[in-house]
């Protein structure tokens, strides 16, 4: 049985492996050299300046700005879009009341299901442009026209949505959860389906209540998939580079009003194109991959629980 | 899983269902959330309702004017006609889905492929350097893509892959690895090893062993790893704006959806034909949310196995 | 950066503002093609024909004329006018015509191999970068050009028709190897429809400005002023306009010097206090600090707005959301007390590169296209199909009937004279460029005072500084 072990697993290995480090690894490592460059990006002359771009990190206001951003949407992204999903997901699967008495999602759950997944498929253009309008920032507004008619707000007086460094980066936000939701809605959905009717009509018969069936039976048993989705909105957490280079207040990709929104992605980028400063950028994403590394390695110990078997 | 069945139930008939509710050990349960199920069901109706006049808003923008468009998100369109769409036709929208569609089919089932081939190994099989090539994959996933795209460019210059659907496709599989190798691994991990062993005492050749035994029963992980990189791949913009580029006047134009799409927004924006953006838009949006109509049942089951395991 | 303006950083910057005004995120091209556009050497064979008055550049009148031009702001019929002219001209020679919207792509491959076009309007946000051209050796110098007779008074070298400043910009590394071809000003602009309306009068000093908005806001509903609130760069040209008109020429050589003492002077202080005022007089369109440029425009086209700040080439971007009656009209920044530029004075520069590489087969049919654009002629067609001026000096035949804002600009431009400015920082320091811009935004919401803006801007300034 062990004959012919190593030919196959280097005959599996050789195609991915190869693509993998030609394309993905070998820019990276360029990368990583230009990092002690004091490369332009607009030509192939450069001198070696050794770790000066790394310190100069450390003091760059609008970069340690930029990091705090990240750390909250890190917080926030998927600790929203997961208990938002949760909720959903509970709703339609089990938060119906049954004429037979049996567990079953709500009323309509089907087309919920469909209709919240729909934001998942749309274009990253697509959503910048219908935010734009949703966050237009005078009485014409999708959002403001909504709330000078029901009369919270004055229309000679708007929110400037994506203006005010109060609301900024919470608008962005909500839009990756409007996207987001109805994906994990149905990962999480598809979870709970495969629990078994009878943990819930048990819990039911030991007249458990809703919500102490969503966190003492429900919750444990999606551990798996939430700890799948904490890991890609975490990911996504780290980019937002669509975004806020599209809808936020600033010169070359955004993140305004005075960097109130700026992110590592959008900082990183203007560096690399727009000023010039391209080995400081690599620096920057050198000292970004470690951290998102320090980060998903501490989330997986964090999330890491015993499985219940069922 | 009980209303699946229909997608689409219209809300007269959920409410004809609701009084008949037998009274009983249920009461229980619901008296608990009364007020509750007032509140979370209309908050369901909210969600859904801030996602569907969104998109109907995209829509009603192809039969606006510029002025309406610009002037309040408010307007009400003017203009029914199909103008707008026949300029954003024009303008190769059509072409742009068909070029995403050409890369993804090929671009995912290589992904799937190559993926579930690495991962196989790396989960199945001991050998010394095993972790490292597996750590190699997954730290690919926290790197920003953009960083890489310099190098990424003349490499595939000189490759004279620019511009070629090969070229995107390789680079959208390479990218797509650590993400596949990370949950295929995981999976292939979960999968009963008494098969296996059966079918290579039977003499089954390990390559054999994995394309007949354990690619059918990894089914199911495959399907969602799938259906994560196709929506994956699909919202890519930075890489296909760097390297799907015409390379010269004679060059084809490849553009994929988001790319083309951008590049309408310019247009429109140089020559303020808002309508034609929203047409442009609702061309791209339409044919895509019919797809996922017809195959939303086969993602939600999908779906089912793709969490770590 | 050295002094000498890189005409390829000043469209990148023109294109920045605006792709990413229209939420396009620039491509790379211009940091990838590094080193790409290095061509194919060895020498191609030239058609030429015999210099003569007639030809001052020897063109063979059979040789066929290859045209690549930017599809972009500007549409490319105006270009079909140039190529009707040289067509009448050179009755034999083919004149082929191709749009693009990406020279990079085009171009790129054709310079490799050597085989370029004729002439090329190397623009928008795919254009190869003009400095990485010249190191490339690809570019025609085009000194000819500049002393070859005008079409239209054969006494005058082109190069004395040009508007000041044109050959300037059109230098790279000391050699003229580029056309800047179209001249922007920039300034305020206001509905003639809506003014005489209401019977009030451009005014052109600030004080007049403030009483007049005082006046719009008390009788109507209009709001006095708007701007592109989420593009900040509009409102920086306004405020440095303001500052340049007040501290003059000495001020202008002073912040393209990037000498950080400036910003402790009266100039900057005037201008950024005077801009202040209407925003603590709540003279502000609602919403317009968050608004693009195109909602603020438009808004502005609905009269819910009477003035706004912006170059020239408003009336063409808001060609299909302006009113027919609209009367679109421009004037100058209002001037401060004590300014020690006339009223009349404003914001000018060329812009929109024309280029003949180096190994164009009919190089001088190139540059004899170019010398042809700068007729009266083709200086005319432009101002009707593009809605834009050039850099010819009263270019436009004054008989023929333009847009209603471009007609504005002419006068204008006729009425400022020698007075006419161009700052150039902004495209030799960009992160100070943008410092500037959120300063400033942040002014326009009321959360930073003047004095505050003036010290942001002078650290940021002492900063480029010591960068440079």
């Amino acid at each position: 049985m062990r004959h012919r072990r190593y030919p196959f697993i280097v005959g599996f290995l050789i195609v991915p492996v190869a693509l993998y480090a030609v394309l993905v690894i070998w820019p990276y490592i360029q990368t990583f050299g230009y990092s002690l460059t004091d490369w332009s990006g607009e030509s192939q002359t450069m001198h070696f300046i050794g770790l000066k771009n790394y310190t100069a990190l450390l003091s760059d206001h609008v970069f340690l700005t930029a990091l705090e951003h990240n750390g909250l949407l890190l917080v926030f992204l998927p600790v929203i879009t997961i208990l938002l999903a949760l909720f959903f997901a509970f709703m339609l699967n089990v938060g119906g009341q049954g004429r037979t008495g049996g567990v079953q999602g709500v009323a309509g759950a089907a087309f919920y299901k469909v209709v919240f997944f729909f934001p998942q498929v749309l274009s990253v253009a697509i959503l910048a442009v219908l935010f734009e309008a949703v966050y237009r920032s005078d009485a014409g507004g999708l959002l403001n026209g909504v709330l000078v008619k029901i009369g919270l707000e004055n229309s000679q007086n708007p929110i400037e949505w994506l203006n005010d460094p109060g609301t900024v980066l919470w608008c962005l936000l909500a839009i990756m959860v409007w996207q987001g939701v109805g994906f994990y809605l149905v990962l999480f959905s598809a979870a709970m389906q495969s629990i078994p009717k009878e943990i819930f009509e048990a819990a039911l018969l030991d007249g458990a209540g809703r919500a102490q069936t969503f966190f003492k039976v429900t919750m444990p048993l999606l551990w798996d998939s939430v700890q799948t989705a904490w890991v890609y909105l975490a990911i996504a957490a780290m980019d937002f580079f669509a975004l806020v280079s599209t809808l936020t207040p600033g010169t070359a990709y955004g993140g305004g009003p005075d960097y109130h929104s700026e992110v590592l992605s959008t900082y990183l980028m203007r560096n690399f194109l727009y000023f010039g400063k391209s080995g400081y950028a690599c620096a920057m994403g050198v000292v970004i991959l470690f951290l998102t590394l320090i980060v998903s390695v501490l989330a997986l110990r964090a999330t890491r629980r015993e499985r219940i078997e069922f | 899983m009980s209303t699946v069945e229909d997608p689409t139930p219209t809300p007269v008939a959920v409410t004809a269902a609701a009084p008949a509710r037998p009274p009983g050990r249920d009461e229980r349960f619901a008296d608990s959330g009364k007020a509750l199920n007032v509140f979370s069901h209309g908050f369901l109706v909210l969600w859904a309702v801030m996602i569907v006049l969104p998109l109907v808003w995209i829509v009603l923008g192809a039969f606006k004017t510029s002025t309406e468009i610009g002037g309040s998100a408010w307007a009400w369109p003017t203009n029914w006609n199909l103008g707008a769409f026949g300029r954003a036709w024009e303008n190769g929208v059509g072409g742009f889905l068909v070029h995403t569609l050409i890369v993804l089919v090929f671009s995912v089932t290589l992904t799937m492929l190559f993926g579930s081939m690495a991962a196989y190994v790396l989960a199945r099989y001991e050998f010394p350097g095993n972790r490292l090539i597996y750590f190699f994959f997954v730290a690919g996933a926290m790197f920003p893509v953009y960083l890489a795209l310099v190098p990424l460019f003349f490499m595939l210059k000189n490759l004279g892959m620019l511009n070629t659907y090969q070229g995107l496709i390789l680079v959208y599989v390479a990218y797509s690895m650590p993400f596949t190798v990370f949950f295929m691994h995981s999976f292939f991990r979960t999968l009963p090893t008494a098969l296996h062993e059966a079918a290579m005492i039977d003499g089954c050749s390990h390559t054999r062993a994995f394309f007949q035994i354990m690619l059918p029963i990894a089914k199911p992980g495959l399907l969602s790893v799938g259906i994560f990189n196709v929506l994956g791949q699909w919202n890519q913009y930075i890489l296909p704006l760097t390297l799907m580029q015409k390379q010269s006047g004679t060059d084809a134009d490849h553009s994929v959806l988001t790319q083309g799409l951008v590049n309408l927004m310019v247009q429109s924006g140089y020559k303020n034909d808002m309508p034609a953006l929203f047409a442009g838009m609702t061309i791209a949006m339409l044919p895509v949310l019919v797809v996922y109509l017809s195959f939303q049942r086969q993602v939600q089951a999908g779906l089912t196995a793709g969490t770590l395991k | 950066m050295g002094p000498t303006i890189e005409p390829g950083r000043l469209a990148r910057r023109d294109l920045i503002k605006r792709a990413a005004a229209m939420g396009a995120v620039a491509v790379p091209a211009a940091a990838l093609l590094s080193g790409c556009a290095a061509g194919g050497s060895g020498s191609t064979k030239k058609d030429t024909g015999t210099k003569t008055a007639a030809n001052p550049l020897g063109v063979d009148k059979n040789a066929p004329l290859d045209v690549v031009i930017f599809d972009g702001g500007f549409g490319d019929d105006y270009a079909r006018q140039f190529e009707k002219l040289y067509s009448k001209e050179y009755t034999g020679a083919k004149v082929s015509h191709t749009p693009t919207q990406n020279i990079t792509g085009l171009l790129q491959p054709r310079l490799n191999a050597g085989d370029p076009p004729d002439i090329v309007d190397d623009s928008g946000n795919q254009m190869i970068k003009l400095d990485v051209l010249q190191k490339a050796g690809q570019l025609t110098d085009l000194t000819p050009l500049l002393d070859a007779p005008s079409i239209d008074d054969p006494s005058k070298k082109v190069r004395d028709i040009l508007m000041p400043g044109t050959v300037q910009i059109g230098m790279v590394d000391n050699k003229f190897v580029t056309l800047p071809y179209v001249y922007t000003v920039s300034g305020m602009w206001y509905s003639g429809k809506l003014f005489k309306q209401h019977g009030w009068t451009a005014p052109t000093t600030w004080s007049d400005f403030m009483s007049l908005s005082a006046e719009i806001k008390k009788t109507t509903k209009i709001a006095p002023f708007a701007h592109q609130g989420k593009y900040p760069y509009y409102i920086d040209v306004a405020i440095m306009d303001l500052a340049i008109k007040n501290g003059g020429q000495d001020f202008l050589t002073r912040i393209d010097a990037m000498d950080p003492t400036i910003w402790d002077e009266d100039a900057a202080k005037n201008a950024i206090e005077a801009m202040y005022e209407i925003v603590q007089r709540n003279y502000l369109l609602p919403g317009t600090d968050g608004m693009t440029h195109i909602e603020s425009q438009t808004a502005w086209n609905q009269y819910k707005a009477a003035f706004i700040p912006c170059g020239a080439w408003l009336e063409n971007e808001q060609l299909k959301a302006t009113p027919s009656d609209f009367q679109m009209t421009f004037m100058p920044m209002p001037s401060l007390p004590g300014d020690k530029l006339p009223a009349t004075a404003i914001r000018g520069g060329a812009n929109e590169f024309y280029i003949v590489p180096k190994q164009a087969k009919n190089a001088a049919g190139g540059m004899e296209f170019m010398r042809l654009m700068l007729s009266k002629k083709g200086a005319t067609a432009f101002a009707q199909t593009a809605n834009s001026l050039t850099v010819v000096k009263d270019g436009v035949d004054p008989t023929v009937k333009l847009r209603p804002g471009t007609q504005s600009t002419v006068t204008a431009l006729k009425a400022a004279g020698a007075n006419v400015f161009n700052p150039t920082y902004v495209n030799d320091y960009s992160a100070f460029a943008t410092d500037m811009d959120n300063a400033s935004a942040e002014v326009m919401a009321n959360r930073m005072k003047p004095a505050e803006w003036l010290k942001t801007v002078k650290a940021s300034a002492v900063k480029a500084k010591k960068g440079s």
